[in-house]
């Protein structure tokens, strides 16, 4: 018997011995694979950041530190920023709150318009809107013109009335997901004893809301401060931290001082992220289980009902008109100045050029952002080797870090070898990939919670090895998180600005890079037609993304982070 | 006659822990080519670890798993040649039927006809026959499940594995189930393990039953065995109800045929068997099945085998009656079948219990 045993395991030989060692470590080895990636692609940058920022001449310095905290203009930038900040976020809980609570307690009628018009800004990238008010409140503004008014659209209102519009969606998702589990009948309690619907929401809604709505606002915060594009286009002389650091490099070459700016730019992001995971974590009530049951309608108090409309109304009417000055703007000359039908805006050459080297960036970045997304959700759910849980936190910080900060990174890292990717379209799209890999890492593991792991253990049991597997059963039943992740960086990538604008090179544009140029210019009927068209696109993406949602049940929160 | 037969899977001194827990705590044990084993025990008591070991999926810390000769212990499961049903049946959703059948065979590279007439064959033999284009989400609980049985034996595999294959069915078709299984597997002769959590379930369809708890072997024995010679408390309490009553070995006959015991309630004598290791003055613990008890009205003085008792109550259950009788500071269960045909007693009746001599012993 103990020479059976011997040759049993001789006779198979060396091929044998590999395929049993890859049947084990072979999923270690993709992960070391995609740890490397990370690594490069993510920590690397910003570690880069922070070593610049400390490195002077001779070494390591406070230097620039000092230099940011005692330069009056560096100083106001910090100090706008955090109120651009807060004014945004106390401004977006408020209609965030008027919207939500319209569309889960307000009559039928009203819910689902409601609701559209708060998520339409997730269609269109966030810059949209200063382009917009530039077309209604700009110098040659319709508006301005019709009423010959003097508004200086180029301010802090703009600014924030743009970052609002922008930013809505978020708001009002989390806070209606927020209302949507709180259970109805702690409601209906308190008003069986006589409580006014007044009190009411200042007693049960509210407080039981507390904690998912601080969690908004300061999602709302972060968001607001990173970006960058509608305080570049509407700022104008006021100095704002995301385009200070844009002009540190391309004004002033001084990489250490974008360094500076951008160590400064996480910092809030940090600070709210361990809050958010440390000391909020678990905070919150979840005063329902399963399914939320549908709010009954009931006729809500006047004097809580109208104020309510007219904000959501306001705001919603805004949005709105937003996207109609879009519209119009890219078939008229100059929109309430001269009125004429032109077709040049749409069919401008460089607008499509631009348009085009988009898509291809992004169709690259969605391929690359799907697999690298799908493997990694797949290496951080099924392997068992210890520091998964930092390696997906890894995987998400590309999401929460500003843009403007990553795409610092990125040209301090990648100008010099081991790896020089500076002036390719390469750098962009890993940029795009990295930042926006969280969704599709995301969505994989949310379908891989619906897997069970036996099914895997089944081919393996019946024959299969790891690459069989993966190729065979885990990847067919993945695929629709492939594809969500796929269309969700696609249509990031065809929105974003923050990051890419630090990496392209003059004669390369992308279409929202052009954007940023021709608004800033002043050429609104260019920016306004290229940007109707990146809406299109990416309303033809979500419109996909809907159909998949809805065949497989697979839920892909949105987020924002163009 | 056990050592005639040859022993298709050994399992030796296997160890396993999870953690500072130790779940495995040395199995050794042996299945022989054709049997039908279950791995039965409370819930944590390892026999789905023991399983997964058998099948590769959990790795063992040390011992041995020897297949027909050879220690499999370290190889992957897809190169073992055992085959797994799995709880949740682990069907691949985007596959027919008739391709989750033809998995293993397809990466074996058979040729496509021969898959085919392979995959037909396995149809029929769960009596599935026609359903193979069908897709798993069309198809009922019963039937996927016997896709998968069908899907592991396709392969031929040297042991089948079944991880409580039967928990997801609801109760009536789990007995129909149960027979199928059992059916097949004794048409064609394979080496089977089953994992049950469910006593009745193990005692219906093994040849042998491997009482695990708390990581080590109770017991390994035929249900008969397990049943009526029960090796320690926990196997006897295991399985069905059990009067357990203390008493002491007063002495053994000359002949070694009977053996005098006195307890709280009266004195017995019992059968003392072959292989019976208990010496005189052994404190022993009697296995005392309800069933196996009976009831008279009272009778004065002491007949032998007897206890006096008064019913306390009873349950009527149709086939049986249940009564539980107070005999001075206890209670006892007794299970009078066929009720239809004997005396009917009442809350209060006296009556008398009798001791059967064939009761099991237990050495404390």
């Amino acid at each position: 018997m103990a020479e059976a045993v011997i040759s049993g395991a001789t006779g198979k030989g060396l091929w044998y011995k590999v395929r049993s060692f890859l049947g084990i470590h072979l999923i270690n080895i993709f992960a070391g694979a995609l740890f490397t990636l990370l690594a490069i692609f993510l920590l690397y940058p910003i570690f880069s950041i922070l070593i610049m920022s400390l490195r002077g001449d001779e070494g390591f310095t406070l230097e620039f530190y000092k230099e940011f905290f005692s330069y009056n203009f560096y100083y106001w930038s910090l100090f706008n920023t955090l109120i651009l900040g807060t004014v945004t976020m106390v401004i977006l809980v408020v209609v965030g709150f008027c919207f939500a609570y319209l569309t889960t307690r307000g009559p039928f009628w009203i819910r689902k318009p409601l609701k559209i018009v708060a998520l339409l800004p997730l269609a269109a990238p966030p810059y949209i809107f200063a382009i917009s008010l530039i077309t209604l409140l700009g110098r040659n503004g319709f508006i301005n013109n019709l009423l010959n008014l003097n508004f200086n659209i180029y301010s802090w209102t703009g600014v924030i009335a743009a970052q609002c519009l922008a930013f809505l969606p978020l708001s009002f998702m989390m806070i209606e997901n927020v209302l949507n589990s709180l259970n109805p009948s702690l409601e209906e309690t308190a008003s069986d004893m006589g409580a006014s619907e007044f009190r009411i929401i200042r007693s049960i809604t509210i407080p039981l809301s507390a904690p998912g709505l601080l969690k908004a606002a300061l999602l709302v915060f972060v968001m607001t401060i990173a970006e960058f594009g509608n305080p570049a286009i509407l700022g104008g002389r006021t100095p704002f931290l995301a385009p200070d650091t844009y002009l540190a490099i391309t004004g002033e070459g001084d990489f250490n001082m974008a360094s500076v700016l951008s160590v400064i730019l996480i910092a809030p992001c940090v600070l709210i992220f361990i809050l958010h995971n440390y000391v909020l974590k678990g905070k919150g009530y979840t005063t329902i289980v399963g399914k939320p049951t549908a709010v009954e309608y009931k006729e809500i108090a006047p004097g809580i009902k109208i104020p309510f409309m007219v904000v959501a109304f306001t705001v919603g009417l805004l949005v709105l008109s937003s996207f109609g000055v879009i519209l119009l703007g890219s078939f008229v000359k100059i929109v309430g100045v001269d009125n004429t039908f032109v077709i040049d805006h749409v069919l401008n050459t460089q607008s499509n050029i631009a348009i085009w080297n988009s898509i291809k960036v992004s169709l690259c970045a969605g391929l690359f952002g799907a697999i690298v997304g799908t493997l990694l959700a797949y290496v951080i759910m099924r392997g068992k080797f210890p520091g998964r849980q930092f390696m997906e936190m890894i995987a998400l910080s590309g999401f929460a870090l500003p843009g403007t900060v990553i795409g610092v990174g990125y040209i301090i890292a990648f100008n010099r070898p081991p790896f020089l990717l500076t002036g390719t379209i390469w750098i962009i799209i890993l940029n795009c990939v990295f930042r926006f890999v969280a969704v599709g890492v995301e969505a994989g593991i949310s379908k891989l919670h619906q897997i069970s792991i036996e099914i895997e253990e089944a081919s393996a049991d019946l024959g299969a090895d790891f690459l069989t597997i993966f190729f065979r059963i885990v990847l067919p039943i993945m695929f629709s998180a492939f594809v969500v992740g796929f269309i969700y960086t696609f249509m990031t990538t065809m929105m974003s600005l923050s990051s890419v604008i630090f990496l392209v090179t003059p004669g390369f544009d992308l279409a929202s890079v052009y954007i940023y140029l021709t608004a800033q210019l002043g050429e609104l009927g260019l920016a306004s037609a290229t940007t109707m068209k990146v809406i299109a696109i990416v309303a033809v993406s979500i419109g996909i993304l809907k159909v998949i949602a809805k065949k497989t049940g697979l839920d892909v929160s949105k987020k924002q982070g163009a | 006659m056990e050592h005639q037969k040859t022993p298709m899977l050994e399992l030796r001194d296997i160890h396993k822990s999870f953690g500072d827990v130790e779940v495995l705590k040395g199995i050794s044990a042996e299945i022989d080519k054709g049997e039908l084993l279950t791995f039965v025990g409370p819930s944590g008591c390892g026999k789905t670890t023991l399983l997964r070991i058998v099948g590769g999926f959990t790795p063992l810390n040390s011992g041995q798993v020897i297949l027909d000769g050879e220690d499999i212990g370290a190889l992957p499961p897809n190169m073992r040649n055992t085959k797994m049903v799995f709880q949740s049946y682990a069907l691949f959703p985007h596959m027919t039927v008739a391709k989750n059948i033809g998995f293993g065979l397809k990466l074996k590279k058979w040729p496509r006809n021969k898959i085919d007439s392979r995959v037909e064959e396995l149809l029929s033999l769960v009596h599935m026959e026609g359903l193979g284009d069908r897709t798993i989400d069309r198809i009922s609980g019963g039937q996927q499940q016997r896709v998968a049985l069908a899907r592991a034996l396709a392969l031929e595999p040297k042991v089948l594995l079944l991880d409580e294959p039967l928990s997801n069915l609801d109760a009536n078709l789990r007995v129909v189930m149960r027979e199928e299984i059992r059916n097949i597997q004794e048409r064609i002769g394979i080496t089977t393990i089953f994992v049950t959590h469910d006593q009745y379930e193990a005692m219906s369809i093994s040849d042998r039953l491997l009482v695990l708890n708390d990581g080590v072997i109770q017991q390994i024995g035929s249900p008969v065995e397990i049943y009526e010679q029960p090796a320690n408390e926990f196997i006897a309490g295991f399985v069905g109800y059990v009067n357990f009553l203390e008493g002491k070995i007063e002495s053994i006959d000359k002949e070694m045929k009977i053996k005098y015991v006195s307890t709280a309630y009266g004195n017995l004598e019992l059968n003392h068997n072959q292989g019976d290791d208990e010496q005189k003055y052994d404190e022993i613990l009697l296995v005392i099945r309800p069933e196996t008890l009976s009831l008279s009205a009272d009778q004065a003085g002491k007949q032998a085998n007897t206890f006096h008792g008064v019913i306390e109550s009873f349950m009527y259950a149709g086939s049986l009656v249940k009564y539980t009788v107070k005999v001075e500071d206890r209670e006892m269960i007794v299970d009078q079948y066929n009720p239809k045909d004997a005396t009917k007693f009442q809350r209060g009746d006296k009556i008398t219990i009798t001791v059967p001599r064939t009761t099991h012993a237990l050495k404390k």
